[in-house]
């Protein structure tokens, strides 16, 4: 494994080299990926881009309108312990605070997490249930890109191959919206999720459900909408969310692997679907 | 002037400072991969990707032509060199055909491990892909290929092979006591259940290391083997040099959970050495190291036994079948099976019993020790086994286990008369630790909660061993072929000769050395070192003690004494422990959160206090995984989980709480009356496991993982 490594302090010269050496250059954020990926030689790049010492990649912050900020390259620790994230919705932190341990959480990157596109992972299921979009910087200019849309595949985003993701942004969350993330964690407790359900859900005056925003996460190559439980669940009252639930199998496609078999993961996404919903609607 | 005084039982009392613990925390301590010489080489090597295949060609010129690249050498520069531990049939390199996925075909020593490996990517093997044995059913089947035509060739070390029925076979075993027919004729029932344990891996986490090379006549090993006088006489069978021209030096081993006992790597690294002239190493990846050496032998196992309507036992038959995968190599007994492999009801009194036991070459990872072998496949079953049972006949499961379990010299499975705890003491004290009977009512009328239960039996370790004590200038040192792999084993004899002699503790140190420097010493392992390597310890402090007088009975001064103390433990006793452990069903997805766990262990007298308790907590945890997720996941002969994101451990969030109670009043054989205690808590966590399951949820696995999905699927057939 030989390779240059580059660690530019600003992020032009990062997208500038990122431009020149194309297919040959990968970056590094916090490296709990890219570092097993380099280990295992599934990647052999000539050249390595740092991105640790950009400042204008980091912070966390809320905007204006009352969403929030999350630079690229905030740890998944500083996100689980932000007053502001919290402030936000107590769901992201819990999303966050599910990944793996401490030593991973205090490494890995949001926008390496996000970068990486591994189905499994927790933050990019709840980011999608709130709407948020990644900001992709190249040299060509910028972009702003649906979480929902960023991962095409498994290990696979739409970002082009000069591009680098420098913040996510939430948008402001409608008065009134509950948030909940659960993670299946059948073996040990810094697994993989078997399955896990984002959902952020809004309740009508009359009690009934008005809005729903329910993402899944390892039981597809990407995370997965629920899109036909989200249509059901809208105007149905509390205590009547069994059937809406169950037609998240229709919606998934897991793969058998060592967390399970396709049909169990499809059962269990229908148990944690309805799980998550009653925890909404308590 | 510093005497001898009398024993001093305050040092044994006293929570002890690791000797090692210093260099360990500061990360002052040496491991085998940490060790480098000038000029060394780096070994890499090229593995079998098909379970069963005949080498047509090994073309190495691409990888030769690699710049940094010192030698390629294949099976035809080792043949006919195979290692093994009891029988050698392992080769060092294939030269005509290979019989597991990762078997080796050749070797590189290059000037970094980077090139190393890209030149064993171009050594073009040519392969006739034969039909595989991928389960050990298949092994014995008509028309089975034969894995090992040529056996009569290999070396079995320590007289003549034991017969076979079957090319197939590696060992076998048959035992029976009593009037086997008449019990079963004369029982109210007869249960009959079949159990099956998977593949396993020790999953250490200090990667398998060695360094070869050659200083003049001799050939120097530093290695993770825990077992460095085994190994040396190893390679002097397999590669002709005479032992003393070996010198092989075993540190500090961070793990081995009986894995470490068989190391594949030293053979190739001579050759190697000798073909570059240069100090070569190699450090074994973990995902090779699943996929290349010794796992937990994966079992299938049917018992039968009858009993009267009181469910008192009155015969017992069984039948296990070992994978023993490609190679017999990692079995260092003589019958070529898994130490325990024919304790299949152990603890209990068996008027009558017969055992099978057999274990097949298949062409799978090759099957070798791992902690307890044979136990954690044979408990499952017979704990589960006794479970059943007790369900069926409607008899509280520890009353059946009461009942039936043995004192001393009832007859047991051995067919020989009990050495060891009396049953009915261990298990009263389990039932008052664990405030069973208030617990059983408890979770009784609780849904989805439940008791199991558990006994576990296993032997005081045995064997010889001698150590060199030293008393030079005032100061007494200890000289001991002893790897300490974790256990503890260098504080354990500086507290048995210090609390010996009287003397404090920092008046003993203990230096452990390579082959050359110490008495003959047979590693760590069946549950030797404490008392087997600690009686040879307090030995030592004995004979020094006893001429002290030469000396005018002082330990000052400038006089030197040197004594070597030995032990010989051949006796045959046991140590029983127990659990009663709670554990909840979520029964939408079958997820088992196991509570409040009570371990019973009869341990004798306590030498490291701290270490003992780590002993069994850790012991439980790894049972735990064991019990709850871990499995080697098989896909034609390939590994599919070889990483440790996918084969997972607990981690210490996932570790319920563990009541211990140690019974310390009834004395073993070992240094003031210890006995072992490594393996008196991982075998029977697994069936304790299974059977607080059923008491909880009506859910009933047979196979080990108890998996959420296997419960899951239990339930789901239920309703």
């Amino acid at each position: 494994m030989t390779f240059e490594y580059h660690e530019p302090r600003e992020l032009g010269p990062a997208l500038d080299l990122l431009a020149r050496h194309g297919q040959d250059a990968h970056l590094i954020a916090g490296g709990t990926a890219t570092v097993l990926l380099l280990r295992q030689g599934l990647l052999r790049p000539g050249h390595v881009i740092g991105l640790r010492r950009i400042e204008s990649l980091g912070g966390i912050a809320r905007t204006s309108d009352g969403g929030l900020r999350i630079g690229a390259m905030a740890t998944h620790r500083a996100v689980e312990r932000s007053p502001m994230a919290r402030a936000y919705s107590p769901a992201l932190t819990d999303a966050f605070a599910s990944v793996a341990t401490i030593r991973i959480r205090n490494q890995a990157t949001v926008g390496g997490n996000l970068a990486h596109a591994d189905p499994a992972q927790d933050p990019p299921p709840m980011l999608a249930a709130f709407g948020a979009t990644v900001t992709a910087r190249s040299s060509r200019g910028e972009r702003t890109i649906p979480v929902a849309d960023l991962a095409v595949d498994h290990f696979t985003t739409s970002l082009a191959g000069d591009e680098i993701i420098t913040e996510v942004v939430l948008p402001p969350i409608v008065e009134g919206t509950r948030a909940a993330y659960l993670k299946f964690l059948p073996k040990t407790a810094d697994d993989y999720a078997t399955v896990s359900v984002a959902a952020t859900l809004r309740l009508a005056s009359d009690g009934t459900v008005a809005a729903a925003s329910i993402f899944l996460g390892a039981v597809g190559p990407t995370p997965i909408r629920a899109r036909r439980v989200e249509d059901a669940l809208r105007g149905r009252a509390r205590g009547d969310i069994g059937e809406a639930a169950a037609l998240v199998g229709e919606e998934i496609d897991p793969v058998d692997d060592a967390r399970g078999s396709s049909e169990y993961k499809r059962r269990m996404a229908r148990v944690w679907t309805e799980r998550t919903l009653a925890q909404l609607l308590r | 002037m510093t005497t001898v005084a009398a024993r001093s039982s305050s040092i044994l009392t006293e929570p002890e400072y690791r000797i090692e613990g210093r260099d360990k925390v500061t990360g002052a301590a040496r491991y085998a991969a940490d060790v480098a010489m000038p000029g060394m080489l780096h070994a890499a090597f090229v593995t079998s990707p098909f379970p069963h295949a005949r080498i047509v060609s090994v073309d190495a010129s691409a990888a030769r032509a690699v710049s940094g690249v010192r030698a390629v050498i294949t099976g035809a520069d080792t043949r006919p060199a195979r290692f093994g531990r009891r029988l050698q049939d392992w080769p060092v390199l294939c030269w005509e055909r290979v019989l597991f996925i990762g078997d080796r075909v050749a070797a590189v020593a290059a000037d970094t491990p980077a090139i190393a490996d890209e030149a064993a990517r171009l050594v073009v093997v040519e392969y006739e892909e034969l039909p595989a044995i991928l389960d050990s059913a298949a092994a014995l089947a008509e028309g089975a290929p034969i894995l090992h035509p040529d056996s009569a060739t290999y070396a079995y070390a320590g007289g003549a092979r034991p017969e076979r029925s079957h090319q197939n076979i590696q060992g076998h075993g048959v035992r029976e006591h009593g009037d086997v027919e008449a019990g079963f004729r004369a029982a109210h029932r007869v249960y009959e259940h079949t159990f099956v344990v998977p593949r396993v891996h020790q999953a250490y986490l200090e990667p398998r290391a060695s360094l070869v090379w050659l200083d003049g006549e001799r050939v120097r090993v530093v290695t993770t083997n825990k077992a460095p006088f085994a190994l040396r006489e190893h390679m002097s069978a397999s590669l002709g040099i005479p032992e003393a021209r070996i010198v092989v030096d075993a540190g500090h081993i961070g793990g081995d959970f009986g894995g470490k006992g068989l190391t594949p790597d030293e053979f190739a690294l001579y050759h190697l050495a000798r073909a570059t002239g240069r100090p070569v190493r190699s450090v074994m990846r973990f995902a090779d190291d699943v996929q290349g050496t010794n796992t937990r032998h994966a079992a299938t196992i049917t018992l039968r036994t009858a009993v009267d309507r009181d469910g008192r036992i009155l015969a017992h038959t069984s039948r296990v079948v070992f994978d023993g995968g490609a190679y017999a190599a990692g079995k260092p007994v003589a019958t070529l099976m898994p130490g325990d492999a024919m304790l299949t009801l152990a603890g209990y009194r068996l008027p009558a019993a017969r055992v099978e036991a057999t274990t097949v070459y298949t062409n799978q990872v090759p099957a070798g020790h791992s902690r307890a072998p044979g136990q954690p496949q044979n408990s499952f079953a017979a704990e589960s086994h006794m479970d059943l049972i007790a369900r069926d006949l409607g008899i509280d499961p520890l009353d059946l286990r009461e009942r039936n379990v043995v004192r001393s010299g009832d007859i047991d499975i051995t067919g020989s008369a009990w050495h060891g705890t009396d049953g009915h003491v261990l298990l009263a004290r389990l039932r008052a630790a664990s405030r069973y009977d208030v617990r059983r009512k408890q979770t009784d009328e609780t849904d989805g909660t439940g008791l199991g239960v558990a006994l576990g039996v296993r032997h005081v370790g045995r064997g010889r061993a001698s150590t060199v004590l030293r008393l030079e200038n005032g100061t007494l040192e200890l000289h001991t072929g002893v790897s300490d792999q974790g256990g503890g084993a260098h504080t354990l004899f500086q507290r048995i000769v210090a609390s010996e002699l009287g003397v404090p503790l920092d008046r003993v140190r203990v230096v452990r050395e390579a082959t050359d420097a110490v008495p003959s010493d047979p590693g760590v392992g069946g549950s030797r070192v404490t008392p087997v390597q600690g009686s040879a310890a307090l030995d030592a402090a004995r004979k020094l003690k006893a001429r002290l007088t030469e000396v005018g009975g002082s330990l000052d001064g400038d006089h030197r004494l040197e004594v070597t103390g030995e032990a010989s433990q051949e006796g045959h006793e046991s140590s029983m422990y127990g659990y009663v452990l709670e554990a909840a069903v979520d029964v939408e997805t079958g997820v088992v959160k196991v509570g409040r766990a009570t371990l019973v262990a009869d341990v004798g007298t306590v030498i490291n206090p701290v270490a003992l308790r780590g002993q069994l907590e850790g012991g439980f945890v790894f049972g735990l995984g064991q019990a709850l997720m871990e499995e080697l996941l098989m896909e034609d002969g390939r590994v599919t989980n070889p990483n440790l994101g996918d084969y997972k451990l607990p981690t210490i969030a996932d570790a319920p709480p563990l009541d211990i109670e140690l019974i310390t009043e009834h004395p073993g054989p070992g240094p003031f009356g210890a006995k072992s205690v490594g393996e008196l808590a991982n075998p029977a966590v697994g069936p304790a496991v299974a059977n607080a399951v059923e008491d909880a949820s009506g859910a009933r696995v047979m196979t080990m993982p108890v998996t959420a999905e296997k419960v899951w699927a239990a339930l789901s057939a239920r309703r």
